[in-house]
């Protein structure tokens, strides 16, 4: 087997512990069912491109960004754990070199965030079904938000985990970091009605676009400022995969 | 052909040299010990055999691989225990065991039958479904040694192994250490203990600040200074006066600590400790403790890493 997908098998196994899949299931179902319908009387149409949408199936296809960048941020977390527990320097002692273990984290968290993606689609689904457009032109564009988010937020997590030694900073770090992209972003409620300052703050936060463009597949409406979001989001990730490269190449022991 | 060949490797961090222009030589089926106080190099230097830092300066060659061009061929041949703790905190210990075999390509089957083995050859049997993370240091440390036998190698690097073992395991991992040996395996180890590396060891390495002070068998290194015995004396009080006393004694080397203890160092021992005796007594020095003892390698240690140049 090729060294890459032993060491994702290896990142796989050990990040599939009872605390990340309840992180993964349960929470993303309790916004979805109780705080769905719980708002459903408070908002009650959301207007999407040329839809409107009840609550409860925005809030769905809005979990599915959200478990994106979750998982993907507890993935991005590999990096920091092994380094801790010694793991980052028995595997670049043993039969493997920096590309892999950086490849192989990529493609960890890239299955992870499709994974937690699929999940999310599948159990919100009789939730926003009503509404859905899938198309042969919208799947890959799912596909493609996942990946692209996958990629940036596991790379800001590795960015994060290679510049922070104690685990207090770390922890704080993660936790403002994920407050902040959950809660001033799309994933919760639409950007239209929001004060500007914080309307602009919205357009600051890589999760917003990410929603955007899995929501757009979803219901099927890609207009021009979905494409665009496309671009900033694959230019953001770009981005940020460069600056991860390029720490974890100098990581030393 | 040389299993480990090292010229004028050198590596700073700073203005500190780590490691100082050290060169040395293993041959196949060796265990060869790297002996030296805490902050003399040792890891430095492992962390360079074992391709994890490049060196400032120097060549070294892995089993006839160039290591600083070629690491990964390296990597693929030797096993490492590093001193750092290494384990996968929510894997049981069997289930690790398992994943590090996968992560070297073993064959599932295989994996079976060391994971089992392993669990037999180092006691691991009541801690097997205990998550690492939920083991004591001691544990922990066996694990991770037992784990790097999961996979096959020609050459092996431990670096303090048996630190946080209890006398018994420590005894039982360098007699599986000496098992290995026997099937063809080379070790490279470094303690900071004496007495493991004289059990284990067949050549030693006396390292201090970075450099290499000598290099010799168990034996020869015992047989160089074996004649020697050392006597120690303890005075039932101070006198200022016994350094002077005791200036007129040949053949000895005499260390005076606190004005009550008296240390000596001599080839002709009986004689000197007779002299001695004497000429306390007609000076009415009371003693209050004496003891002869063969030098040991512990001694034969410090008194290298003492008068080693620039010291
Ligand atoms: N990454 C590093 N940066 C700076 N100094 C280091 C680093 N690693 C080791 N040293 C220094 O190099 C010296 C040798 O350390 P080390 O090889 O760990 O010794 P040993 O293993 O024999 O105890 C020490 O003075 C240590 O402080
Ligand atoms: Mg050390």
């Amino acid at each position: 087997m090729h060294p890459i997908i032993r060491l994702v098998n290896r990142n796989i196994t050990i990040s599939l512990n009872p605390g990340f899949l309840i992180w993964q299931i349960i929470f993303p179902l309790i916004y979805i069912f109780v705080a769905g319908f719980a708002y459903a009387p408070l908002i009650s149409n959301v207007p999407f491109g040329t839809k409107d949408l009840d609550y409860p199936a925005f809030l769905a296809s809005g979990m599915i960004g959200f478990n994106i960048m979750n998982s993907t941020l507890v993935s991005g977390i590999i990096i920091w754990n092994d380094r801790r527990h010694g793991m980052f320097e028995q595997i670049m002692s043993g039969p493997f070199t920096r590309s892999h273990y950086i490849l192989s984290n990529i493609c960890t968290i890239g299955v992870i965030g499709l994974a937690s993606a699929s999940l999310i689609a599948l159990v919100g689904y009789p939730v926003f079904f009503e509404s859905v457009e899938f198309s042969l032109a919208t799947i890959p564009i799912i596909v493609f938000g996942a990946i692209t988010g996958s990629i940036l937020f596991g790379s800001l997590a590795s960015i994060i985990s290679t510049r922070l030694r104690s685990s207090e900073g770390f922890n704080v770090v993660i936790n403002t970091v994920f407050l902040f992209f959950a809660f001033v972003s799309t994933a919760f409620y639409p950007a239209q009605g929001v004060p500007e300052p914080l309307r602009t703050a919205f357009f600051l936060n890589p999760l917003t676009y990410l929603v955007d463009v899995i929501r757009a597949g979803i219901f099927g409406s890609i207009t021009e400022f979905v494409i665009l979001e496309m671009l900033v989001l694959a230019g953001m990730a770009a981005i940020l995969f460069v600056i991860a490269s390029k720490l974890l190449t100098r990581l030393d022991f | 052909m040389s299993c480990i060949g090292v010229s004028h490797l050198s590596k700073s961090y700073g203005s500190t040299k780590a490691v100082d222009d050290i060169s040395l030589s293993v041959r196949p089926g060796q265990v060869f010990g790297f002996l030296g106080p805490n902050g003399a190099g040792k890891s430095t230097t492992i962390k360079m055999l074992t391709t994890l830092i490049p060196p400032s300066e120097g060549s070294l060659s892995i089993l006839g691989i160039d290591a600083v061009a070629d690491p990964l061929r390296v990597r693929h041949k030797i096993g490492v225990v590093l001193q750092q703790p290494s384990y996968e905190p929510t894997l049981s210990v069997e289930k690790s065991f398992d994943k590090y075999g996968m992560m070297w390509d073993v064959p599932k089957k295989e994996r079976k039958k060391r994971t089992e083995q392993l669990i037999l050859d180092f006691d691991l049997e009541h801690i097997r479904k205990k998550r690492n993370e939920d083991l004591s240091i001691g544990q922990r440390r066996r694990v991770q040694v037992a784990r790097e036998f999961m996979h096959d190698m020609d050459l092996l690097f431990l670096d303090e192994p048996t630190v946080g073992l209890d006398p018994g395991a420590r005894r039982k991992l360098l007699d599986y250490l000496k098992k290995k040996v026997e099937t063809g395996l080379t070790i490279f180890y470094t303690t900071h203990i004496l007495s493991e590396a004289e059990y284990l060891c067949d050549e030693i390495a006396i390292i201090d600040r970075g450099r290499i002070v000598t290099v010799d068998t168990p034996d020869a290194l015992k047989s160089r200074f074996g004649n020697k015995k050392t006597i120690r004396i303890r005075l039932q009080e101070k006198r200022q006066d016994v350094q002077g006393m005791l200036s007129g004694i040949s053949d000895c080397e005499i260390d005076f600590e606190g004005g009550t203890n008296i240390t000596i160092h001599s080839e002709q021992s009986e004689m000197v400790l007779l002299r001695v005796l004497e000429t306390l007594s007609n000076n009415s020095v009371d003693i209050e403790d004496l003891s002869a003892v063969p030098t040991n390698l512990e001694e034969i240690f410090l008194r290298m890493v003492r008068d080693a140049p620039d010291n």
